[in-house]
């Protein structure tokens, strides 16, 4: 089943209600998103990317529109969905061992089993030494770290990532991107990754969806397929795209 | 990953401080106490009162009996007040309907100070341990009931998101993600109700006791023993502190991961 949708997502539209109206926050999209691909939704600041995300994983309700996953019609929680978040999530009362074993738990797994089965994503991302330590002990790209384990260790086919890095500094941004590909490549699962820097798209996306600001609608699909990995961000191909999606990226001056 | 940090000449002086403050306080008192007028007993004095007071005890109750009546008060009525303070603070910060219907009645009970209650408390329950404790227990409820129904609705919304998102029953929410970032509000809370619940003991023991310390003070007031209420305070004021300390001691064993920084 290569190269089939793994989730399509149908005319969703999103209504706001603001203070004395409604606004359009989503117009309208739809998307496929290939099995084991890694899609990235570029778009400018708060022009509505989380709050699609947040629909796709059934934290909110669209106003209209549907959501398939393979080919089957879901609405609300969906186990097959896990969710990276900026604003990482990671509970700060639980040690790294209990936060990455945190969704096996509420499914009723025995601790051993599930501590076993958490150990093996804390090792993918490299926390292996770190089980007991508290969030607070860690840096800012480890507490990250802790919140991929944690999604892996779901069991989860489809990962959401919402501008996961974006409030880590430059250094460990360009290193975590560098770690969620190596992470992908070795545990592949179809990834819809967030984020509204044009050059962390271009690292990693296979295709990048390109919105414009609200209301948001889809302007662009870009195919970089043909990018090999490792992408260098200096390689003449790389700031082609780059400079192009820039010219067609709306600005918002907030 | 434990810091190793050389005690500096700073460390010593910080250390040294709070011995300073209170050599201080007591040279203070000395030079107050030692005026013609003595508007105050002089260290000394309290020292002998303190000595005497153990050959001889007030009311045939040791000092160690009058701080364990007073205290016993405090953590009963302070008890009650968590029994039903937290489930109760639970329910209206996490349901809406019980926020509604209940809320609106508890802030309008909440302004009324605790000591406004003793007419009615004497009245129905008269002047023994029942009325004081009732009596605690009113002062000791707002604190632990405001500061639950507070960390309730300051959970943040993102770990309620966190665990939907992986499949949390609401039960689930409320028990590992409500709860644990509710604790450490709940034992804030905890915190001021003792402090509360100590201040409310003392006034009621005041007004009918035969034992407490706030009845030692009152006591020395009637006869004129000036000495022996100042010793009352002191216990009073170090008690107190006590008190305090076990709490935050207690904090630091359940939130581990409040204290524990690399």
């Amino acid at each position: 089943m290569e190269n089939s949708n793994k989730l399509e997502i149908r005319e969703v539209s999103k209504l706001f209600l603001t203070q004395d109206s409604y606004k359009e926050a989503i117009e309208n999209v739809s998307l496929d998103v290939k099995e084991n691909e890694f899609l990235v939704l570029l778009g400018p600041g708060e022009c509505g990317k989380t709050v699609l995300l947040n629909i796709i994983a059934g934290l909110m309700e669209a106003d209209s529109g549907e959501i398939y996953i393979d080919g089957r019609k879901t609405g609300g929680i969906n186990p097959q969905i896990g969710m990276i978040f900026q604003e990482l999530g990671i509970l700060p009362w639980l040690t790294v061992r209990d936060n990455v074993s945190m969704p096996a738990k509420f499914k009723g797994q025995p601790k051993k089993e599930r501590y076993e089965h958490g150990q093996k994503y804390i090792d993918l991302v490299g926390l292996h030494g770190f089980e007991k330590y508290y969030p607070n002990q860690l840096s800012g790209g480890m507490k990250q770290r802790v919140g991929i384990a944690r999604a892996y260790a779901s069991g989860c086919d489809i990962l959401l990532m919402d501008e996961p890095f974006g409030k880590l500094d430059a250094q460990t941004r360009y290193s975590m991107q560098e770690e969620i590909l190596k992470i992908w490549e070795q545990n592949k699962k179809t990834v819809i990754f967030v984020t509204n820097n044009i050059e962390e798209a271009v690292y990693l996306g296979d295709r990048i969806v390109l919105f414009t600001a609200s209301p948001m609608s889809v302007r662009h699909v870009y195919d970089l397929t043909d990018l090999p990995r490792p992408r260098n961000y200096t390689d003449e191909k790389f700031l082609q795209i780059r400079s192009e999606i820039n010219q067609h990226m709306d600005l918002v001056v907030k | 990953m434990k810091k190793i940090r050389n005690i500096t000449r700073r460390d010593v002086f910080l250390a040294v401080l709070p011995v300073l403050s209170i050599l201080m306080a007591i040279g203070l008192w000395l030079l107050v106490s030692s005026g013609e007028d003595h508007i105050i007993p002089t260290p000394g004095e309290v020292y002998e009162r303190a000595v005497r007071l153990f050959e001889k005890p007030i009311n045939h109750v040791s000092l160690w009996g009058h701080i364990w009546a007073s205290v016993k008060r405090v953590l009963i009525g302070l008890f009650f007040a968590c029994v039903t303070g937290i489930p109760f603070g639970l329910l209206i910060g996490w349901n809406k309907t019980c926020r509604s219907v209940l809320k609106p009645l508890f802030d309008l009970i909440r302004p009324i100070p605790a000591l406004a209650w003793i007419p009615l408390m004497t009245l129905w329950f008269g002047i023994g341990e029942t009325s004081k404790i009732a009596l605690i227990y009113m002062g000791t409820l707002r604190p632990v009931l405001v500061n639950t129904y507070a960390g309730v609705s300051m959970t943040p919304q993102i770990n309620i998101d966190v665990a939907r998102v992986f499949g949390a029953s609401q039960f689930q929410v409320v028990k590992d993600i409500v709860m644990p970032s509710t604790l450490s509000a709940i034992l804030a809370g905890i915190k001021t109700a003792l402090g509360t619940g100590w201040i409310v003991v003392l006034a009621a023991e005041m007004i009918s006791a035969n034992t407490g310390l706030g009845f030692m003070i009152i006591r020395g007031s009637n006869v004129a023993d000036l000495a022996l209420v100042i010793f009352a305070m002191l216990i009073i004021g170090i008690v107190g502190a006590l008190l305090s300390a076990v709490l935050t001691f207690l904090e630091r064993k359940l939130c581990p991961w409040k204290t524990v920084i690399n």
